[in-house]
């Protein structure tokens, strides 16, 4: 009688890992690795579509996206992958009420609600779209005025600088004839001297 | 006398353990108690200013300076990296007036935070601050000097995000690291271009090396890094969003400290600046406009601490007219003045804003003269100190500097503005007392209002003998490096008086008018001044949405768009087809088409048998 052969257990056990898996018996930890999914994120149907041509497809895509009919507008069909996404008004987060209850109060938003193509620009640390008390282009003259005329005066400031009047060193007793060695029979030059 | 470096050696070390050891015992307690922070952090930092008079004094007296080089970090081939630490005039004379008003506002900070859960850390916080702030003061080489600037940068971030939950303070933090890393851009290019060129990060090799090179490129960097930090025009709107913090945050880093660490690095570099005309016009210039433009901003806030915010930016604006003068030794001695009634103007700020049930809007104040005595009266003291007062702190500085733009041969118009800057810090310091002394009271008599609190009163008093004592104290005891000017004219003399009179008057008469005429629309230049000069709503707007646009554009669209379609499918579509209608459209059947494709063929053949 032949001595039993040693069998590779690993192995076996992983033969029927792999045909279990391959005939897609969902059963064990095939089910456990492959069928356990999140209950959140997006299901395939919540999932942005294709350009909606007809009113159908307009009401369909208005309800997959929260959005009454009347107020649904999706991009332009250009070619530049928007699909069937609303185009939602360019306002930021800060624009909106900071009194009104809402579902998440830091981000301004109710739970469902559509979020803009371009939120993460919208929201409360990055662009504000308030309005202004003045408008766009008074603002932009106003400022970039001011900078021009700053600058255009400090070209003048360094064209015509501002220091103290000074003058060459002015010697006593005739520019100090005698103690140059000037010759004291002779009568020195007369030196005139200004008062600053 | 040999022993004097090592006592001053000794004493900086003590002062250094001093600071340093609370960060560590608090990570072996595994939980601390609810004073954990004045018997530890507060009193740290109150020894470790004693330990640092030390120096102080013995540099006053003997004149020694140190450089202290204790460790090899990093040497790669020629190039050393160590940790090295100066104690000179700036470092010996910064840190133990750090430490004082550091020592002030924690002991304020442990009122006004009483009610924070998180005290604590948030005195950790402050202490790291300031073991940074240390590191950049006294660091004898670029790359110390570079750890405590980022060092500071961050913790400005982590306190003036504090009450992290709130969106404008997070907004605050988010643009106080922002604005300053375009400044950090121009101190990296600074420093690789010193690695380069120089060859070394260490001060005394640098200024040596540097006599005979070029160095517009590595200062235009470091005044850069100078614009991002202290807040200068261009890089400013941080400073007043950093209000979002708790006072105690406003009153040291973003007025005493960290909003100087830019000028004072100006300072310690200025040996190199001293002989390059271009960089010291720049300075010039840029402070002038800085000075002016938030002194105008000042002007018509409401809320207390954005005003003081602003005067903060002014007087920065004013540390780096200094430099541009070239006078580094009467910015540092402007930045020492500043502090202490910088940090006092915001202490009483807080204490105001606490008695008045965290109300910041002067026009809802008035009459607290009489409510809140003490802080009142320190709050006259420090804006008086501001605004260059006789023979008060900021009075030796501002004075000094004043006549050294007289007498110096500078740009007409820089000169123009900072006086106008120095008379109009003389009227929004007039209308923030008008609103927050004077007068009637215009908030709810049922707020708590009571001063009677030693955690209040000590460290103001500490800050008011700071303010009335410090300038004199500071021009006594060392004599200017460079010789100042003497001798000039009365009127010259007497400029910074006449001004700084001449805008209280004014300001006074507007006051007055205020009690008697009725309001009426404002005026385009109210709305310039209110807004900021348009200058965050603009650049807050435009370029994030321009670049944030682009960016989301170019990534989910015109990437795909170019790849996948027009450099394959649809351009060569549109090329076929283009083609094929010109093919097909020129044999159509027109003489006029042949005959015209005849000729064209004709004379290419003639041309081509001719050359």
């Amino acid at each position: 009688m032949l001595p039993e052969q040693p069998v590779n257990m690993a192995g076996v056990v992983f033969r029927r890992w792999a045909r279990a898996l391959s005939n897609g018996n969902r059963s064990g930890i095939s089910a456990f690795l492959l069928g356990n999914r999140a209950a959140s994120g997006m299901t395939k149907d919540s999932l942005p579509g294709s350009y909606p041509k007809t009113p159908e497809e307009r009401a369909a895509a208005a309800k997959k996206y929260n959005i009454r009919v009347e107020d649904y507008e999706p991009y332009p069909d250009r070619g530049e992958g928007f699909g069937d996404y609303p185009k939602l008004p360019e306002r930021s987060q800060s624009e909106r009420d900071p009194w009104y209850q809402w579902d998440h109060p830091d981000l301004r938003r109710n739970w469902g609600e559509p979020m803009h193509w371009d939120f993460d620009a919208y929201i409360r640390n990055r662009v504000d779209t308030s309005p202004s008390p003045v408008s766009w282009s008074s603002m932009s003259k106003q400022l970039f005025g001011f900078i021009g005329f700053m600058l255009l005066m400090f070209y003048l400031g360094e064209k015509f600088p501002s220091y103290q009047p000074v003058a060459p060193k002015q010697y006593p007793y005739n520019d100090l004839y005698l103690e140059r060695g000037g010759d004291p029979d002779k009568q020195p030059e007369e030196v005139k001297h200004y008062e600053i | 006398m040999p022993s004097l470096h090592i006592i001053l050696t000794t004493s900086f070390i003590i002062t250094l353990v001093i600071l340093i050891s609370p960060v560590f015992t608090s990570i072996l307690y595994k939980s601390l108690n609810r004073n954990w922070h004045t018997h530890h952090i507060k009193t740290a930092v109150k020894m470790a200013f004693f330990t640092s008079l030390l120096p102080l004094f013995l540099h006053h007296h003997t004149g020694t300076e140190l450089t202290i080089t204790n460790l090899h970090w990093m040497n790669i081939m020629t190039f050393d990296i160590n940790t090295s630490f100066k104690l000179d005039h700036l470092s010996i004379t910064f840190v133990p007036i750090a430490l004082y008003v550091t020592w002030a506002i924690l002991e304020f900070a442990s009122w006004y935070m009483k009610s924070d859960p998180n005290i604590n850390q948030f005195f950790k916080f402050l202490l790291i601050f300031l073991i940074a702030m240390v590191t950049l003061v006294t660091a004898n080489n670029m790359f110390q000097l570079f750890i405590g600037w980022e060092g500071v940068g961050i913790m400005s971030f982590l306190l003036i995000g504090w009450w992290w939950a709130r969106a404008d303070a997070n907004t605050a933090a988010l643009q106080a690291v922002l604005y300053k890393g375009v400044g950090d851009v121009g101190l990296i290019f600074t420093l690789g271009w010193m690695a380069t060129n120089l060859n070394s990060w260490e001060m005394q090799q640098m200024y040596i090396t540097a006599k005979s090179l070029d160095m517009n490129a590595p200062l235009i960097g470091l005044i850069l890094a100078a614009t991002g930090k202290s807040a200068q025009f261009g890089l400013h709107p941080w400073l007043p969003s950093a209000m979002e913090g708790p006072t105690p945050v406003s009153a040291l880093l973003h007025s005493s400290t960290m909003v100087v660490a830019g000028i004072f690095l100006l300072v310690r570099l200025s040996p190199l600046m001293q002989d390059n005309p271009f960089a010291l016009t720049t300075c010039l210039i840029l402070g002038a406009l800085t000075t002016l433009f938030t002194t105008i901003c000042a002007l018509t806030q409401n809320d207390i601490k954005k005003i003081i915010a602003f005067s903060t930016s002014s007087q920065s604006g004013l540390m780096m007219v200094t430099i541009g003068l070239n006078q580094p030794y009467l910015a540092f001695l402007h930045i020492c003045t500043h502090a202490f009634f910088k940090a006092m103007l915001f202490l009483c700020s807080g204490v105001i804003i606490h008695a008045l049930n965290n109300e910041q809007d002067i026009r809802k104040m008035g009459g607290l003269l009489y409510l809140i005595p003490t802080t009142t009266s320190c709050l006259t003291i420090g804006s008086l100190a501001l605004m260059g007062t006789p023979f008060l702190a900021g009075f030796f500085s501002k004075d000094a500097i004043i006549e050294a733009l007289n007498n110096s041969y500078l740009n007409a118009w820089a000169l123009a503005l900072t006086l106008l800057a120095t008379s109009l810090t003389a009227a929004y310091s007039l209308r923030m007392i008008f609103f927050v002394n004077m007068n009637f009271p215009r908030f709810p008599a049922l707020s708590p209002i009571n001063e009677n609190i030693k955690s209040i009163t000590n460290p103001l008093k500490r800050l008011a003998w700071g303010t009335i004592l410090a300038g004199d104290l500071m021009t006594c005891a060392v004599l200017p490096p460079k010789p100042p000017m003497l001798s000039m004219p009365p009127y010259i003399k007497l400029t910074a008086l006449v001004i700084t009179i001449l805008g209280l008057t004014i300001a006074l008469e507007l006051a007055l008018f205020t009690n008697k005429q009725r309001p009426y629309m404002p005026k385009q230049y109210f709305y310039f001044s209110t807004m900021l000069g348009y200058y965050p709503t603009i650049m807050h707007r435009f370029f994030p949405y321009t670049f944030l646009k682009l960016s989301q554009t170019i990534g989910t669209m015109t990437i795909d768009q170019t790849w996948l379609e027009k450099t394959g499918p649809k351009t060569i579509t549109s090329l076929n087809l283009s083609l094929a209608t010109t093919t097909s459209n020129i044999q159509k059947g027109m003489m006029k088409t042949f005959l015209s494709l005849f000729f064209t063929t004709l004379m290419i053949i003639i041309l081509l048998n001719y050359y």
